[in-house]
């Protein structure tokens, strides 16, 4: 029973990071209809500058969520102007396949040049309290995965309030509702779906930061943008509030799968568990039907 | 204050509006009256700047507004209240109203609005905290209007109110639409397929068919006119 609750709140911690890859690609999602898969790559990006600060400086590598967020904000900002901003024209099927190839494409650069710049050996960032655990009752829980859930859950809190609470924020929901309809209450879809973009690409450098303390290399890239699309899948489309909630769910389910079957299969269970909500739940869990 | 100007409009290769011309004076009630497709939303997409059009002008108080964008047209003081409505169906009445009232411009002034709007449609003070999705037609339809009206136009173009309404709703409707017009001196450009109804409650009326203005007159004189009496009242 105890082995049990410890792999399950190794899954749950995990999940707090899952739910937080998910955000921003959840978040441009719902927002323009952009698939932008190339979002693990961003946070493996954001791992390696990460790592590299850290190599470099030896600052805590949390500090770094301040640098790291604002830069990927920029390096958005500047992607969406020359990449994204010309299919905003296009009907909603065509904007999901051309997002999704330009952002495929994006992927295999970041992963290149990651290979280019930093070798495909597996790093981490080691700091002090990197292999520190805190015993609950016999259940082992690192500090560093502790410190992801208190993020995810900050972040998300924030989100969701600058969402609801905002006049920005409202008009980034209305926008993702309809544009037409937003276009007429005065808004300027372009500039709400630019900055909506923008913060997708800082939200990739949050989990990147929390990525880096653990082991990873060029090719976690992929992996994250899977985990990203299930918890996707799970939440509901353009569900932030549901985004949290399935990254939890998706960890849960991986650890019930480590205990029952052993690691190796991990990543199995999430993908079986992709497949079972599109056939029997499309909507997502949290989600309403359509 | 509103004035087309010889407009064409095209969707692709396919022309919908030939050299449309009409104007609307400050302070009027004018509908737009016509069968299905004859290009009624086309003008009120036209004028709000969500199409643009090929050749001609839109001159609002003297401004082109043709020539600047969808979004910004709405910072000149007109609003539509589209077909269809468009609410935000996800949010609450509130939310919708806020997004009406999302340009600079009013936003210091959103709690007077409120208050205003409450005393034309208070059924929608008591939704407040309801999701727009979950209203009545005819309370959808109000929310439409209430949102369209936080941007405190000078022109309300309203697009076909009545679809899918009771006639009772819509009447009452349009009775609160005529209220607005006399107390805010609000400019209104109503677009409507009930032509009786439309023209009853209008200073004036032009006639569209396919995508041509056909005719025009004050309210009553075409409710009278034969034309109008054979092709859209269904009476001789």
């Amino acid at each position: 029973m105890l082995r049990f609750i410890q792999i399950l709140s190794y899954g749950l911690l995990n999940g707090a990071l899952y739910g937080l890859v998910a955000l921003g690609l959840s978040l441009v999602f719902g927002v323009m209809n952009y698939l932008m898969i190339a979002h693990g790559g961003l946070i493996m990006m954001a791992a390696y500058i990460t790592f590299w600060a850290f190599f470099y400086t030896h600052i805590d590598p949390f500090l770094f969520i301040l640098v790291v967020t604002p830069l990927f904000f920029i390096i958005g900002w500047i992607l969406f102007k020359i990449l994204f901003q010309s299919l905003m024209k296009f009907p909603e099927g065509e904007k999901i396949k051309n997002s999704l190839l330009i952002s495929f494409g994006l992927l295999l650069i970041f992963s290149n040049l990651a290979i280019l710049f930093w070798t495909a050996d597996e790093r981490a960032v080691t700091t002090v309290y990197s292999g520190k655990v805190l015993d609950l009752f016999g259940v082992r829980l690192p500090y560093i995965g502790l410190g992801g859930v208190a993020i995810a859950i900050i972040v998300i809190i924030a989100l969701h309030l600058f969402l609801t609470r905002t006049y920005f924020g409202k008009a980034i929901r209305a926008v993702s509702l309809d544009h037409e309809a937003a276009t007429l209450m005065g808004i300027n879809v372009n500039k709400v779906c630019l900055v909506a973009f923008s913060i997708g690409f800082a939200l990739a450098g949050i989990p990147g930061v929390i990525t880096s303390l653990h082991a990873f290399n060029p090719a976690i890239s992929f992996d994250l943008t899977n985990k990203a699309l299930i918890v996707l899948i799970l939440a509901g489309v353009g569900s932030i509030k549901g985004v949290l909630i399935g990254g939890f769910f998706l960890g849960a389910i991986e650890a019930a799968g480590v205990y029952l079957v052993g690691t190796p299969y991990r990543e199995v269970f999430g993908l079986i568990l992709f497949v079972l909500i599109l056939m029997f739940r499309p909507q997502g869990i949290a989600g309403k039907k359509a | 204050m509103l004035e087309v100007h010889q407009v064409d409009v095209h969707y692709g290769d396919i022309q919908a509006l030939w050299n449309v011309s009409f104007r609307v004076e400050k302070g009027e009630i004018v509908s737009l009256v016509g069968s299905n497709g004859a290009g009624k939303t086309t003008v009120l997409k036209t004028i709000s700047g969500v199409l643009s059009l090929t050749k001609g002008s839109v001159t609002i108080d003297g401004v082109r507004s043709d020539t600047i964008k969808a979004y910004q047209i709405v910072e000149q003081g007109v609003s539509l209240v589209p077909e269809g409505r468009r609410l935000f169906r996800d949010m609450t009445v509130f939310e919708n109203l806020e997004l009406g009232g999302y340009i600079g411009r009013v936003r210091q002034q959103k709690d007077e609005n409120l208050k205003w709007i409450f005393q034309m449609f208070p059924v929608l003070d008591q939704r407040i905290h309801q999701l727009a999705g979950t209203l009545s037609g005819g309370e959808q339809q109000m929310l439409a209007i209430a949102r369209g009206l936080m941007s405190e136009p000078k022109l309300l173009l309203v697009d076909e109110l009545s679809l899918g309404l009771a006639p009772l709703i819509v009447k009452h409707i349009y009775l609160t639409l005529k209220e607005i017009n006399r107390s805010k001196k609000t400019t209104i450009l109503i677009v409507e397929q009930n032509v009786r109804l439309a023209l009853e409650i209008s200073d004036r009326g032009y006639i569209i068919e396919n995508g041509q203005i056909t005719g025009e007159g004050k309210g009553s004189e075409l409710l009278k006119s034969d034309k109008v009496k054979s092709a859209y009242l269904a009476m001789g």
